[in-house]
């Protein structure tokens, strides 16, 4: 305004001088360039809508750049429920997976007739209840589920329906193909998706929850997991113990293959077992996964850790020999052998004869400390933990005087979850190498990290003797497949009845190592109170069922983990002592 | 004069920048929303894939393999007397050919078309122990 009342004067000459120059000085002060003083008005004018419109141009421009914000809004109502990583085999098998299936829901505030609301789901989906589906959408809430997975052909049939406030939502369903095949490994989900058991479990305590807490976890992002197991091998096993059990009526049977390189699990079987796509099933006490959260006595298999123990002091030789003429008597226990020798034993011969007395002679010649502080080193007496969440701690007597001692080293007294015992026989044959087990896939540089030496490598050398031996002529000679070079022992242990040992409920084990010169693959066979069959004479005893299973097993499963069968070989003596053992 | 044919021409000049802005700007929403579509598209057959991997999964399950075998097939697991390695494979015997008759080559085609031979089927299959 003041740029056009400068300019007035100058469109119509004065009408008089001294008017102007009144007007001026009141206007401007007396002596002021009014040209000098508009250029810089104009100026900053100029200048201030310059500002203003780069401001618009520039917000223009970042507004033609951004991407416009709706193909964020399409994933979210993609998938509600969250994505989870597929989990496979070590040979790439597909053990769970994700597919997408529609949830029904309703928004009850929307719907119009409720009566003809229910009318027309009930007759889509004959398993909703009328009852409790009224209830449900004539309640004030904004959103409740109806119905969670159901087929793609129940969804078109409801939407053809046309029904207002009813929908659908697209989650993400977890599916099992195999099964109960892999059920205690791989563990399962809930409704929601999320682990609620086993390695499902773990991977969420990975760091998957907060992902999901997140909202992110919902597209493929997240790369599968590739587990240990072999899914052939998982296979056979559950097949051959499926068999074992029906045939001598066990009230469960276990199994575990492991690498004794690399601490993987190749296989593991709990039966009974359950069907991860139906969790329900594993509430049932009876169905628990008996290997890791199960603890035993392991009877005779607990023999090969004294006897290592043994040879591994340096002060007890393969030759040495134990009196195993009487019954030890210890206060009022009186300990006996199961095939009584009544002589002097030498170290093989214990082994091979299985004998309480002599296993219990050799522990007391090391002492009390030696013999807890061994069992220690080989991680018997603390709790086992893996990737699989569920774990038991293994009962160990409060007081651990000599008695303790006597029966520890042949099994009793001590129990600890069967994966645990399989850790330490693992390391006893592998050349002394303590590997922590794992049930994700491992290569043997990740394990040689892991190892801690237990014992020295000429001991492991003899306890392999010491197994074959016994499969050669000893408790196990009947899991001897032909071409293996199977090494294993035997373990029968009376299980607790009312806080006594009974005779007749009996839990069998039986440990294999294949092939016995250069392990490769450490096997575990338990069976719980198997009953005698015609052709075992009335004897339950391990080498009367466990190890004819694990030789049935071993038979199947060795051409699985590409083992080649070598025939011709030299007895145990000259295979593996020659080496350099004695 | 030059003031009027300049100002005409930073018309002319704005008039066809902003048909050119107008152009992009459309070519652009086009293909984004080519690329949504064809994100919704993968997306979907990602779906497919992950539905027919967990089916073919069920189908390949060791254990509906092994009823099916036990139902159909007349198999038997492998015995370990039947592996063998290259060192031990006996040595080829050499084939002779007989120079019998007055076309030996025709001889030899008519050998070949010996009814006599065929490839192993199932049913005449019978399970033999080889010696090692």
């Amino acid at each position: 305004m003041k740029w056009k009342t400068t300019a007035e004067p100058s469109a119509e000459p004065a009408a008089s001088g001294w008017r102007r120059r009144f007007i001026h000085t009141l206007l401007y002060g007396p002596n002021v360039d009014r040209g000098a003083k508009s250029r810089a008005r104009v100026g900053l004018a100029i200048l201030a809508f310059a500002l203003g419109y780069s401001v618009i141009a520039l917000r223009l421009v970042t507004l033609a750049a951004a991407p416009d914000g709706h193909s964020v809004r399409r994933v979210s109502t993609d998938a509600v429920s969250t994505a989870r990583p597929d989990i496979l085999d070590r040979n790439g098998d597909i053990l769970a997976t994700d597919v997408k299936a529609a949830s029904l829901f309703g928004e009850p505030k929307k719907i119009i007739d409720v009566d003809e609301a229910v009318e027309l789901l009930t007759a889509e989906l004959p398993d909703l209840d009328p009852v409790e589906l009224r209830e449900r959408l004539s309640s004030r809430k904004g959103f409740v589920w109806l119905k969670r997975e159901i087929s793609p052909k129940q969804q078109e049939e409801i939407h053809r329906r046309g029904i207002p406030g009813i929908g659908f939502l697209v989650e993400n369903k977890r599916v099992y193909p195999n099964g109960s095949e892999v059920s205690h490994l791989i563990g399962h989900v809930n409704i929601d998706n999320q682990g609620i058991a086993g390695i499902e479990k773990w991977l969420d305590g990975r760091g998957l929850a907060d992902l999901h807490m997140a909202g992110l976890a919902t597209e493929r992002l997240v790369k599968p997991v590739q587990l240990a197991v072999d899914l052939r091998v998982q296979h056979a096993l559950r097949d051959e113990l499926l068999r074992a059990r029906d045939k001598y009526q066990a009230i469960a049977a276990a199994g575990l293959v492991t690498d004794v390189r690399t601490g993987e699990v190749i296989a593991m079987v709990s039966l009974p077992d359950y069907d991860p796509n139906n969790p329900r099933e594993a509430n049932d006490l009876t169905r628990i996964n008996r290997l890791t959260t199960g603890v035993y006595e392991m009877g005779s298999t607990f023999k090969a850790l004294t006897l290592a123990m043994a040879l591994d002091s340096g002060k007890i030789s393969l030759s040495s020999s134990f009196d195993a003429r009487v019954p030890l008597r210890y206060g009022k226990f009186n300990i006996s052998d199961y095939h009584a020798q009544n002589r002097t034993l030498t170290v093989p011969e214990i082994f091979t004869y299985s004998s309480n007395i002599g296993t219990a002679r050799l522990a007391l010649a090391l002492g009390v400390d030696y013999h807890q502080q061994f069992l220690k080193k080989l991680g018997q007496l603390d709790r086992l933990r893996t990737e699989l969440p569920e774990s038991a701690e293994p009962l160990v007597p409060k007081r651990w005087a000599e008695l303790n001692t006597v029966t520890i080293a042949f099994g009793h007294g001590l129990s600890v979850a069967p994966l645990q015992a399989v850790m330490g026989i693992n390391a006893i044959v592998n050349g002394g190498l303590l590997i922590p087990p794992t049930f994700l896939k491992r290569s043997p540089e990740e394990a040689a990290a892991l190892a801690a030496r237990v014992i020295k490598p000429e001991t492991s050398e003899k306890m392999r003797y010491l197994m074959r031996l016994n499969v050669e002529k000893g408790t196990a000679t009947r899991a001897d497949v032909a071409g293996y070079y199977i090494g294993g022992k035997t373990g029968t242990s009376e299980k607790v009845i009312g806080g006594r040992y009974s005779k007749t409920k009996l839990l069998n084990s039986f440990t294999a190592v294949l092939p016995a010169d250069n392990p490769r693959y450490l096997l575990l066979i338990m069976l719980d109170e198997p009953k005698s069959t015609p052709e075992s004479h009335g004897y339950a005893t391990s080498g009367w069922n466990a190890v004819p299973v694990g030789g049935a097993v071993i038979a199947r499963i060795a051409p699985l983990l590409g083992l080649q069968p070598r025939f011709d070989l030299p007895p145990s003596e000259y295979l593996i002592l020659a080496k350099g053992g004695q | 004069m030059a003031m009027r044919l300049l100002n005409i021409g930073v018309i002319v000049g704005l008039v066809l920048a902003a048909a050119y802005v107008y152009d992009i700007k459309y070519q652009s929403t086009l293909r984004a929303e080519r690329a949504a579509k064809l994100q919704h598209d993968l997306r979907r057959e990602r779906d497919a894939i992950a539905s027919l991997r967990a089916e073919w999964a069920r189908l390949g399950n060791p254990r509906r393999i092994q009823t099916l075998a036990d139902r159909h097939l007349s198999l038997v697991p492998v015995e370990p007397s039947q592996f063998t390695d290259f060192e031990r494979l006996p040595e080829r015997p050499p084939q002779i050919v007989q120079p019998a008759g007055a076309d030996p080559i025709g001889a030899m085609l008519d050998d070949s078309a010996d009814p006599g031979f065929f490839t192993g089927s199932i049913d005449s299959w019978q399970p033999k122990a080889v010696k090692p």
